[in-house]
């Protein structure tokens, strides 16, 4: 090899080297430590206006990941696309939701609300929200203690069936009743 | 020249040669189909990447056709080694130098900075090369916040949560990254310093706390809560304090996006059945100014540098598309027809950057032309772009 080839593959190679340093994908680094959170909240509840329906309780203190969705699966409440209203034909899971949580006054509710995939993101995570406040407005209306009963929205990020036909997005307009095993 | 199809080559000849015409008889005559021609050539150690990069920027754009380096209507030439990019502009009609200067930013920066000067100078437009991508992807089973430039390199997987991240924004100087995150359990608000990598929570009211969306001076947030019931829009300065309501109907507002003036703010309302575009006072409840598009479905708006266009995604026939909706003639147009949602305008406020089936799209929305930004990532969405 003379010297101007070994020169060329130096050069070569030090173009290559330089440029890995920005192949895609590669030099996954993640986020460092949190901060902590600054004041942007706080467990005060808002009394709300006439205009907003009953405002969303304080947060529990447990992991919403680990309600139990099994014991009132059959209970979980439809919707019609785009709307969060209560149809009349879910009525009577509402009042099977209440005396259940009468008779086991230990637990606590947790009210997931979704919406199917035919909205965009935030629009669906306000729609599953809204459709969480009714149920739980419902509830408090058929005598529950508000304090009892936790909400959150999911929008369309945890569907309950995949696919893109009428009948998955009818399944996944819902609102998923989760037990909590303690008291507010 | 790959910008024209092969047979539509000589017709572009001859405008380019009508066009020289035109110039040479000293009158101003611009047409879409002539866009100049950018010779790029650069030398040094890593003059090769260079002129590859700034190539492709160019050509990006669609506002510029880059060519060998011999011919064109301008000449970008320069030096390019790991200490950084010179480069030169000249045009080559007039042999007049329009610029020369160093360009020190890392990496592929130094390239993009100059692609961004050439493009100023030659279109009058912002380039937007060196601009920097926020997105949501589910590569990992899971929504996590990802990092990318422009061009789709570089790409950074700023959280590992397992968990649902969404709706990010970037500061409009590209330091800072808000975002929701389940983190918690619940849907929260969350501020990222990019430089240092600390993570901080700053909105985590009872019900949702989503859709954060920075003011153009960066220092204010608005965003969605439920705290007092339906999803109403507030804003909130980014330390967490000065809480301001700005909605108050019974319907759910989402996705605030602010003027470039920063008094004013776009955002999606429900409250007359189907979601629809309004425009209200940044700073109290006030009077909702109804956007008319023509589309019983637009949601996600984002207000244009210029404050001239907003785009938003619409729902047609069950499929999303692009709108854009002219702020002078308060008229809205499609400018999507293969589906597309979540647009962010980019500084030059004539391309955005849009999701379509989980890829990310670069359209111009003059040319209406729209060309894949290409990344080894899956399941990509809700695109935001530092101006």
């Amino acid at each position: 090899m003379n010297n101007k080839c070994r020169l060329s593959l130096l050069l070569a190679l030090t173009f290559a080297v330089a440029a890995c340093d920005d192949t895609k994908d590669k030099n996954y680094t993640g986020m460092g430590g949190d901060n902590g959170s600054l004041p942007g909240g706080s467990d005060t509840v808002n009394p709300g206006d006439a205009s907003s329906g009953i405002p969303p309780g304080p947060r529990g203190n447990f992991n919403p990941d680990n309600a139990d969705y099994q014991t009132l699966a059959s209970d979980t409440v439809y919707f019609d696309f785009d709307k969060s209203t209560i149809a009349g034909s879910e009525r009577g899971k509402l009042e099977a939701v209440s005396e259940w949580l009468k008779a086991n006054p230990g637990s606590s509710l947790f009210l997931a609300g979704h919406a199917d995939k035919r909205g965009t993101p935030e629009y669906n995570r306000a729609l599953g929200e809204r459709r969480a406040l009714a149920v739980r407005e419902y509830l408090v209306g058929l005598g529950l203690p508000a304090a009892s009963l936790y909400t959150n929205s999911y929008g369309s990020d945890r569907p309950a069936v995949d696919g893109d036909t009428e009948e998955a997005y009818a399944k996944n307009r819902r609102v998923e009743v989760g037990v909590i095993a303690q008291k507010p | 020249m790959n910008l024209f199809p092969t047979l539509l080559r000589p017709a572009f000849l001859v405008l380019t040669l009508l066009f020289l015409g035109a110039q040479a008889r000293g009158q101003v005559e611009v047409s879409v189909s002539t866009v100049p021609r950018v010779g790029v050539s650069i030398s040094g150690s890593m003059g090769a990447g260079v002129t590859e990069i700034v190539s492709a920027d160019l050509k990006r754009t669609g506002m510029m056709a880059p060519v060998g380096g011999g011919s064109g209507d301008y000449l970008a030439s320069g030096d390019a080694s790991e200490s950084g990019v010179t480069g030169r502009l000249v045009n080559k009609k007039s042999g007049a130098e329009v610029f020369n200067q160093t360009f020190t930013g890392r990496g592929r920066l130094a390239a993009h900075q100059f692609a961004d000067a050439i493009t100023q100078a030659v279109t009058g437009l912002p380039g937007f090369a060196s601009s920097k991508l926020a997105f949501i992807a589910s590569a990992t089973g899971s929504k996590e916040l990802y990092q990318a430039d422009m061009d789709g390199y570089n790409v950074r997987e700023v959280t590992h949560d397992g968990t649902i991240s969404a709706s990010p924004c970037l500061s409009r100087d590209g330091t800072k990254l808000a975002y929701t995150s389940y983190k918690s359990g619940y849907p929260d608000v969350y501020l990222i310093d990019l430089a240092s990598g600390t993570r901080t929570r700053i909105a985590f009211f009872p019900g949702i706390n989503t859709g954060p969306s920075f003011s153009p001076d960066g220092s204010l947030i608005a965003l969605t809560l439920s705290k007092d019931g339906n999803p109403e829009i507030y804003t909130m300065s980014t330390d967490g304090t000065s809480l301001t309501r700005i909605t108050r109907t019974r319907g759910a507002e989402t996705s605030p996006s602010w003027s470039p003036t920063g008094d004013r703010l776009v955002y999606s309302s429900d409250d007359r059945g189907s979601p629809q575009l309004f425009i209200s006072s940044a700073s109290s409840v006030s009077d909702m100014d109804h956007l008319v598009t023509g589309n019983s479905y637009c949601t996600k708006p984002d207000w244009s540098p210029d404050g001239k266009s907003i785009a938003f995604t619409t729902r047609i026939g069950g499929q999303f598309q692009i709108g854009v909706f002219d702020v002078a003639s308060r008229t809205a147009q499609l400018i999507t027809t293969a589906g597309g949602q979540d647009p962010a305008w980019t500084r030059d406020s004539r391309h955005l950057v849009y999701a379509n089936n989980g890829h990310l799209h670069l359209l111009d929305t003059v040319s209406r032309q729209s060309l894949p930004i290409e990344m080894n990532v899956s399941g990509c969405g809700e695109p935001t772009v530092s101006r």
